[in-house]
């Protein structure tokens, strides 16, 4: 995997889109990969909710005959989190505050979950950790 | 070059043509100008809180009050007649918030980049303040606020620096917004994340950070943070996601299949009876 390129990809979508606060990266199962997060943000208890909501989502989508799930979004009177599959075998967190324009938002993120995908199921052999 | 160069003369024009409905500028932060007979009643932004943001983050209103207030305005997205009639605010304050919001909003999108302007006319245009602000106006407050920004010694963008406070040792003379500006300030927001966390207009807050940043009690901290990314424990591989058990298989009826019999496949595929 390569690290770099996966933290510019994180940096790049905040830089990108207006009200984005934070982002995370984690393994299907909750496990964390990546945090560019506040430290007011515990990013390990963020990834395991993100996977449970994901996870939780999808079986909704199944029971009700909604097809395949696009993502969730959770919104509160201070911002919104939204959780997006990377992938089979990933996922995404993005944190906005109210200012956040989440049709914006959605459109900006195609791009960026497929080059993530990308980048984590690369075969290459693993570099020291790092970031950008 | 600000957006102001494209944005003024898009909606100039829609002062001129008396347009009612929206005038949406793409771009970074980009928005949307809402105008009843040529006169702006709302503009929204992402790189400007609203008076929604505004009252709730100030805490004049408590999300449960907000979720209330909207569903006894029957959903609507600005319950004005409510926040009055509760005495969580009144008209005249009201209309002062809206306003400055207005402006507010108007100076982030002038601020930031302008990739084009699109007029849409809906049914009816959103409104914030009843009677609205002309263009003109507006126009002429927007480049006065663009020109007094770039004039002071350390000018930010709404959208660039992410200051950090220096370490020193300050006298107590600070005054509430700086409190709350170095209480927030982390590397990581810039002037228009502060105005949000905080609840103030995103030209105040801009026009403060320069001028703490002139006086010595922020810095802009760069380059940023690096983000840390994990190797993934030994052993521990990226897997698919478990699928979901398979949903039990329906129990076996016995059906006799239909046997052909010479002259019944019209029947079949046309359903007459026998």
């Amino acid at each position: 995997m390569d690290h770099k390129a996966l933290a510019l990809e994180m940096r790049g979508l905040r830089e990108q889109v207006t009200g984005i606060t934070d982002t995370a990266v984690a393994a299907a199962d909750g496990l964390l990969i990546a945090a560019d997060t506040a430290d007011s943000i515990d990013p390990e208890g963020l990834a395991a909710l993100a996977a449970a909501g994901l996870g939780l989502a999808r079986r909704t989508a199944e029971a009700t005959a909604r097809g395949t799930l696009r993502r969730t979004v959770t919104y509160g009177s201070h911002g919104c989190a939204a959780f997006y599959a990377v992938g089979d075998t990933a996922l995404m967190v993005v944190l906005g505050d109210e200012g956040l324009d989440v049709d914006h938002l959605h459109r900006a993120t195609q791009p960026a979950l497929r080059r993530i995908d990308s980048i984590l199921t690369d075969k290459a052999p693993e570099k020291a950790s790092e970031g950008v | 070059m600000s957006g102001y160069a494209i944005l003024a003369p898009a909606l100039a024009e829609c002062g001129r043509d008396e347009f009612s409905g929206e005038l949406r500028v793409a771009g970074t932060p980009g928005g949307i100008f809402h105008l009843r007979d040529g006169r702006v009643v709302a503009v929204e932004s992402p790189g400007a809180p609203g008076p929604e943001a505004l009252l709730l983050r100030s805490g004049r209103v408590s999300g449960e009050q907000w979720a209330e207030l909207v569903r006894e305005s029957g959903g609507s997205r600005w319950p004005a007649t409510a926040l009055i009639a509760h005495g969580y605010a009144g008209s005249a304050q009201l209309r002062v918030v809206c306003m400055m919001a207005l402006h507010d909003a108007a100076f982030a999108i002038a601020a930031g980049r302008v990739d084009g302007c699109e007029r849409v006319a809906p049914a009816e245009p959103f409104a914030q303040v009843a009677l609205g602000e002309t263009v003109a106006r507006l126009l002429q407050d927007t480049a006065r606020r663009l020109a007094a920004l770039a004039l002071l010694p350390h000018p930010v963008h709404p959208d660039r620096e992410r200051p950090v406070p220096v370490p020193v040792a300050r006298d107590g003379r600070l005054t509430v917004l700086q409190h709350e500006l170095l209480a927030h300030a982390d590397g990581r927001r810039t002037a228009r994340d502060l105005a949000f966390r905080i609840g103030r207009g995103v030209y105040t807050v801009t026009v403060e950070v320069a001028r703490m940043l002139g006086d010595g009690l922020l810095v802009c901290a760069e380059p940023p943070a690096p983000i840390p990314v994990r190797a993934l424990p030994e052993g521990h591989r990226l897997q698919q996601r478990t699928p979901p058990p398979p949903e039990p298989a329906p129990p076996p009826t016995r059906t006799a299949l239909p046997r052909r019999k010479p002259g019944s496949f019209f029947r079949l595929r046309n359903g007459i009876p026998k």
